[in-house]
């Protein structure tokens, strides 16, 4: 293929988005009763179901244990059916290892973790149909899993992935813009502060573009976390209610 | 915020169908760019004016097929949906989509791009089992609904396709969008218009064939293109631009690989393509890709010079040794422009079908394979120059077929031939429009143009404190440079100021005049016309800095030390400049030499003060030349070149007649000119590349290929010299060394050898390349840009405003414009390069026009103008190439002729065909025949005649032959032009190191004695000491005086 054109001339991105638009963000919290926090995300075609077991007591290998504060466990996994061809291994490749890695790295900063000395959080995200942004849809729906846990945290924290097409940093790259080959930067950001838990690059950047990219991701990133809070209070709003009949 | 719809695509990837998911987003608010719009979309940009009668809604198919006509400038109010854009994309490949996109950015068309498919009312799902054109249409048609009623009703909207059953559907559904087909589109709405009618007919004449072809394969097929690029990647084929042959266009063909060259550099970077049937369908340009054969069936390069036309004898030629070959497996990108072909003579009536007719067109270029056209005015386009266009060329057929686009013009006419060098060049010169015409200032004799005060509290005002003149050749309309020297006595100072038009203060960038100058990027010079870059009333009088009118200019001023000619400081900026003489070369040579000489500005003034003045202006000149060969000197010394093209000026009469093909004469004046705009640019490339080390434009020369220099080495060898090639510096020395006293021509030949091997100076943007990259090998500087000639190039109006924000910056006010980023600026540059290249070729062409045309109007047998002298300068197979000096002509001379006759040298030395042997040495070739054998040596002098070789399809040719092996005149006793300058410049340097050595001397034994005096109450005469310190120090100076002095002038 000759290459497809990322941003026409008009500002229109493959999908009709403008630079700056995200994509259609959908979400539902508590959607597992067995589990301590639950929440199901949708950001365009990227759907994730993350679910939160604790803070508990360590389990497995005790020497883990730390006396300050709580030890944070991620899993990520990827469904059979989330791509296009078949899936043969879920999880445990190189791949989800390191996504796991991230996430761990991620809610280590935004979650509280010196409440909860001596104990474990285990956070577990599944992408049930991947179009990209994988990492950072994970994280929107695991944030939204750990405030249904009752987890405190510092801040939402929200990621969004950018990219860079013809000096213009376009937001929220869906699948086809990811391989379409965009050097793309994934940034997770506690929004109100404007700290940033983890910045991922793999991709060359000159370096004169870099802030303009960091800029866009933050804005992007401000945006979900608004959109998160308004799902956050929603949900409380029907919680409430239905507690208080 | 945003409406979100999801629609299902089927794809196949990698093979296996796989069903992918895409989301599609809506929304209300997709702007319309109508100038009548209602609901204030957010046009910016290009927007359709609203005096138009309708707007044209073209389907899918009609762009796809016939964007060629609706690129007419006359069709306007064009509304692209972006249906048909995506399924251009899809179907036509990225060349034909970048053609659309150029369209709708270019501001000269009424065109704009209507994004249907995101916009909430306009975009249709596609239904289950509903066919792609179906679709397109249906999408189109909504689309030219949506529009109507957004404005609302204002205007008519009339949607054109192809398809009939759409016509005879979407017809009467509303009222206000009319659909109808392109042929009843073009007869209702644009009757005068026969160009785009003609050009539809033969377009669809074409499409209709495409579909009863018939099925015998003459080619294989194309590989894939996901093979072709997995073949790439692995190191199976090889990929690059497809060069044929112009001498054997027919055989023999090179592929200049770009892919690999930068890995394993020179083994192999030339593929040979042999062969018709291993070129596949490739047409000269293409990038294709090729598969190598095996070793056994690789070959050499024909040796041989070929004769011109006719066909190839194969076999017997010799070969070089034998080179990589291999064959084309797939065309990654075909590069097909117009071309201009002839049509045949008939022999004799043909019974074929009177309306379709198929004829076999011989392009102009030989490099080009005939084109198969069909056209119904095959009697009447008989002996006429048309310009067709290449549609396809299918496997199963031998030639590819194209439609006539335009007829130019009968065979042989000055008008048809000179239209047909445009043409092979792309050059695309139509006369101003009115639209860009009145972007342009006033200067009438009613209205004179006056300076405008505001500009003048601006500018440095030099009109009185400065002598500015001009030097420009004879008879010169845009006079883009001007030069002033003065003494600044009291500080011991030169002040060199070089002031050229300031051409941006009229051409806003991104105005009309502005793309148009862009689009052309240089002023086009043909033997006989010129085709101006910028209008005629900013290029021959507001930006030409005439003598005696006060003009606007951008100016570089050094102040020089007066002594040292080491640079002091430099001032850049806008000036308000007069000039005061207009000079001419040869007055100002004139002047420089002392003759008496009447200077036009000073014919009316009183003798006493014309005596003051002319004392004055000769004493700017001989401190200019001064200055200018100080300047010359140091370059020389980083090693610059001095380099001898073939320059030759057709003089024509009134009626357009020629009368005389003069050689220019070089001049020292010349050089001083060149050296101060050699100066300028520098300095200002300079400038720009500190301060915008990312977005510059500079002019790199890229050092030769050392392979390219072996005729040269071995031609200097014959004669006796060495040249050493390793450096600039190394060649420039070895040429000035290699001069024979009893012929000049031997190193003019030489140097003109060195110029063939030298790759193109290009333009470049310094965020694309890296520093080592900008260097100007043939001036021997490390930066160079062109800035001194704005009215007749582009490129200097890019680094003219590339200043100007520099400038600004400088001054702390910001750029008040974005500049041009890396990317963009590198395009220009390609952009720029490529219609260099183009007016290069079409002035070549046209020369060579010239020349035939003067040797046509003269028999070759009786006329003395047609017998002259040549130098052999290299040695082939069957012939030797030989250059005539007096009309710098170079061709080949054959030895042997086809019936397998040879040139036999009488005792007088006049020649005649023989049958006999020709046999080839290094250095020499000799012909054996009953008379004995004859010897012809590399510089011998002949006598050849020149003869116009006629041909019906093609350009005429000069055909040389050789009469005697004898020189025609005695040569000339001439003192060669290049090795006085050599002594010059020598003695210049000699000077200015004196002068450099004096000053240091004095400035170090002033201090020291000094300091001495007081710390240690020494005497002043000199003693043992420092006599000894100073020659220690004379002796490191000698040693590495060249980097000291470049350091303190630089």
């Amino acid at each position: 293929m000759a290459g497809m054109e990322l941003l026409s001339d008009q500002g229109y991105r493959l999908d009709g988005r403008k630079a700056t638009e995200l994509r259609k963000v959908q979400a539902r919290m508590g959607v597992f009763a067995q589990a301590d926090g639950s929440a199901y995300l949708e950001q365009g075609n990227t759907k994730a179901l993350a679910v939160v077991y604790g803070p508990h007591e360590m389990r497995g290998s005790r020497s883990r244990t730390l006396h300050d504060q709580a030890v944070i466990n991620c899993q990520y996994s990827m469904a059979t059916f989330s791509t296009a061809e078949r899936k043969r291994r879920p999880h445990g490749d190189r791949k989800s290892t390191e996504m796991s890695l991230h996430l761990k790295q991620t809610f280590e900063a935004a979650v509280m973790t010196q409440l909860y000395p001596r104990s474990q959080i285990d956070i577990y995200v599944k992408i049930l149909q991947s179009d990209g942004g994988n990492y950072s849809v994970c994280v929107n729906a695991a944030t939204l899993a750990v405030i249904d846990a009752g987890i405190p945290m510092r801040d939402y924290v929200c990621a969004c992935t950018v990219g860079f097409v013809d000096e213009t940093p376009l937001a929220d790259l869906c699948y086809a813009e990811e391989g379409g080959g965009v050097s793309s930067l994934a940034l997770a950001l506690l929004p109100r502060g404007g700290q940033i838990a983890l910045l991922q690059m793999d991709a060359r950047l000159h370096q004169d573009h870099l802030e303009r990219l960091i800029e866009a991701a933050m804005t992007a990133c401000k945006g979900v976390g608004k959109v998160l809070d308004e799902v956050v209070r929603q949900h409380l709003q029907e919680v409430s209610v239905l507690t208080s009949d | 915020m945003i409406k979100t719809e999801k629609i299902l695509h089927l794809k196949s990837c990698r093979g296996r169908k796989v069903r992918v998911v895409r989301e599609h987003y809506l929304r209300e608010r997709v702007p319309c760019y109508s100038s009548l719009c209602q609901a204030d979309c957010a046009n910016d940009g290009k927007v359709l004016p609203p005096d138009l009668t309708h707007y044209v809604v073209p389907d899918a198919a009609v762009v796809v097929d016939y964007l060629e006509i609706l690129e007419f400038r006359e069709l306007q109010g064009i509304v692209f949906t972006q249906t048909a854009c995506k399924a251009v994309q899809h179907s036509k490949g990225a060349r034909q989509y970048n053609r659309l996109r150029n369209l709708l950015k270019d501001s000269r068309h009424d065109c704009v791009l209507f994004a249907n498919e995101f916009q909430k009312y306009s975009y249709c799902l596609r239904e289950k089992g509903e066919s792609q054109e179906k679709w397109h249409t249906r999408c189109v048609y909504s689309a030219a609904v949506w529009y109507y009623n957004h404005l609302a009703g204002m205007i008519p909207i009339v949607m054109i396709t192809e398809d009939q059953d759409a016509v005879a559907q979407y017809s009467c559904l509303s009222s206000g969008v009319y659909v109808v087909s392109v042929q009843d589109y073009l007869q209702m709405f644009w009757e005068q218009l026969d160009a785009a009618r003609e050009l539809y007919s033969s377009i669809s004449q074409v499409l209709q064939e495409k579909e009863s072809e018939g099925m015998e394969k003459e080619y294989a097929e194309h590989l894939p293109a996901e093979v072709l690029e997995a073949g790439i990647k692995s190191g199976r084929y090889i990929w690059g631009t497809l060069n044929v042959n112009k001498h054997r266009a027919q055989n023999e063909a090179s592929v200049m690989t770009e892919g690999i060259s930068k890995k394993n550099s020179d083994s192999s970077s030339c593929v040979l393509v042999r062969g018709g049937k291993n070129r596949n369908r490739a047409v000269h340009g293409d990038v294709v890709v090729v598969e190598l054969l095996p070793k056994s069936e690789w070959r050499g390069k024909v040796t041989a010079l070929a004769e011109g036309q006719g066909e190839e004898k194969s076999g017997e030629d010799s070969e070089s040794k034998p080179l990589p070959t291999g064959r084309v497996v797939g065309i990654l990108q075909r590069n097909w422009r117009d071309y201009v072909v002839t049509f045949p003579l008939r022999e004799g009536p043909q019974s074929q079908s009177r309306n379709f007719q198929r004829i076999l067109a011989v392009p102009w270029d030989r490099r080009i394979p005939k084109i198969r056209i069909s056209t119904q005015q095959a009697d009447a386009l008989q002996d006429h120059r048309v310009v067709v266009r290449i549609d396809s060329w299918e496997s199963t057929s031998l030639y590819p077929n194209g439609h006539s686009v335009r007829v130019l013009g009968r065979t042989g006419e000055l008008e048809t031939e000179v239209q047909t060098i445009l043409i092979e060049n792309s050059i695309h010169v139509a006369p101003f429009s009115d639209a860009q015409l009145r972007e342009m200032p006033v200067n009438s004799p009613e209205k004179p143009w006056r300076v405008d005060p505001a500009q003048v509290v601006q500018r440095r005002d030099l009109r009185e404190s400065h002598l500015v003149f001009s030097i420009d050749p004879q008879g010169c309309e845009d006079v883009d440079d001007t030069l002033s020297v003065r003494s600044l006595a009291d500080r011991g100072l030169l002040e060199l100021g070089v002031h050229i038009a300031d051409v941006t203060h009229f051409v806003t960038e991104g105005s009309l005049t502005d793309l148009e100058a862009r689009s052309r990027a240089t002023t086009y010079y043909l033997a006989d016309r010129r085709y101006d870059m910028l209008p005629a009333v900013l290029s021959a009088d507001l930006c030409s800095l005439l003598g005696g009118v006060d003009r606007f200019a951008m100016s570089v001023m050094w102040e020089l030390d007066a002594h040292t000619l080491a640079v002091n400081n430099v001032w850049y900026g806008r000036t308000l400049i007069r000039s005061s003489y207009q000079l001419h070369y040869e007055l100002a040579q004139a002047l420089l030499n002392g003759e008496k000489a009447e200077v036009p500005e000073l014919a009316k003034i009183g003798s006493e003060e014309k005596d003051a003045k002319l004392a004055e202006l000769t004493q700017a000149l001989e401190l200019l030349t001064h200055i200018a060969r100080h300047l010359r000197a140091q370059r020389d010394r980083g090693g610059a070149l001095e380099l001898e093209g073939v320059e030759v000026r057709a003089q024509l009469d009134e009626e357009k007649n020629i009368t005389a093909l003069v050689p220019r004469q070089p001049l020292e004046v010349h050089e001083t000119v060149a050296e101060c705009m050699i100066y300028a640019n520098h300095w200002v490339a300079r400038k720009i590349q500190e301060l915008f080390p990312h977005q510059a434009l500079l002019r790199g020369h890229p050092p030769p290929r050392q392979e390219f220099f072996q005729q040269l080495v071995e031609s200097a060898t014959a004669r006796g010299f060495t040249i050493d090639t390793r450096t600039n510096k190394a060649l420039a020395d070895s040429l000035n060394r290699a001069v024979d006293p009893q012929d000049p021509l031997v190193n003019r030949l030489l140097r003109m050898m060195a110029t063939h091997a030298m790759s193109q100076a290009l333009y470049l943007s310094t965020g694309a390349q890296s520093q080592d990259q900008y260097y100007h090998y043939g001036l021997a500087l490390d930066r160079y840009t062109h800035f001194t000639s704005p009215i007749r190039r582009y490129a200097d109006i890019v680094v003219h405003r590339l200043l100007t924000a520099a400038i600004e910056m400088e001054s702390g006010v910001g750029p008040h414009r974005a500049l041009a980023n890396s990317k963009e600026l590198e395009e220009m540059a390609q952009h720029i390069n490529k219609k260099n290249r183009a007016a290069q070729r079409a002035q070549k062409l046209s020369t060579e026009l010239f020349q035939c045309l003067f040797f046509k109007e003269r028999d070759p047998q009786t006329d003395e103008c047609c017998i002259a002298d040549g130098v052999i300068y290299s040695i082939r197979d069957n012939g030797v190439l030989v250059f005539v000096p007096e009309y710098g002509v170079k061709g080949p001379v054959y030895m042997k002729n086809r019936e397998g006759q040879v040139v036999a040298t009488g005792q007088d030395g006049s020649c005649e065909w023989q049958s006999g042997s020709v046999r080839r040495y290094p250095d020499h070739i000799s012909t054996t025949s009953s008379c004995g054998t004859s010897t012809f040596r590399l510089f011998d002098h002949i006598t050849v005649r020149i003869s116009v070789q006629s041909t019906h399809c093609h350009a005429d040719s000069l055909n040389l032959e050789v009469i005697s092996n004898k020189p025609h005149h005695s040569t000339k006793p001439q003192q060669p032009h290049s090795q006085g300058h050599c002594q010059l410049v020598q003695e210049v340097v000699r000077l200015a190191e004196e002068a450099y050595h004096q000053a240091q001397e004095k400035a170090a034994r002033h201090h020291k004695f000094s300091r001495e005096e007081r710390e240690f109450c020494q005497s002043k005469t000199p003693n043992l000491y420092s006599l000894l310190e100073e020659v220690r120090e004379l002796a490191l100076m000698d040693l590495d005086m060249v980097p000291q002095v470049c350091a303190t002038t630089a």
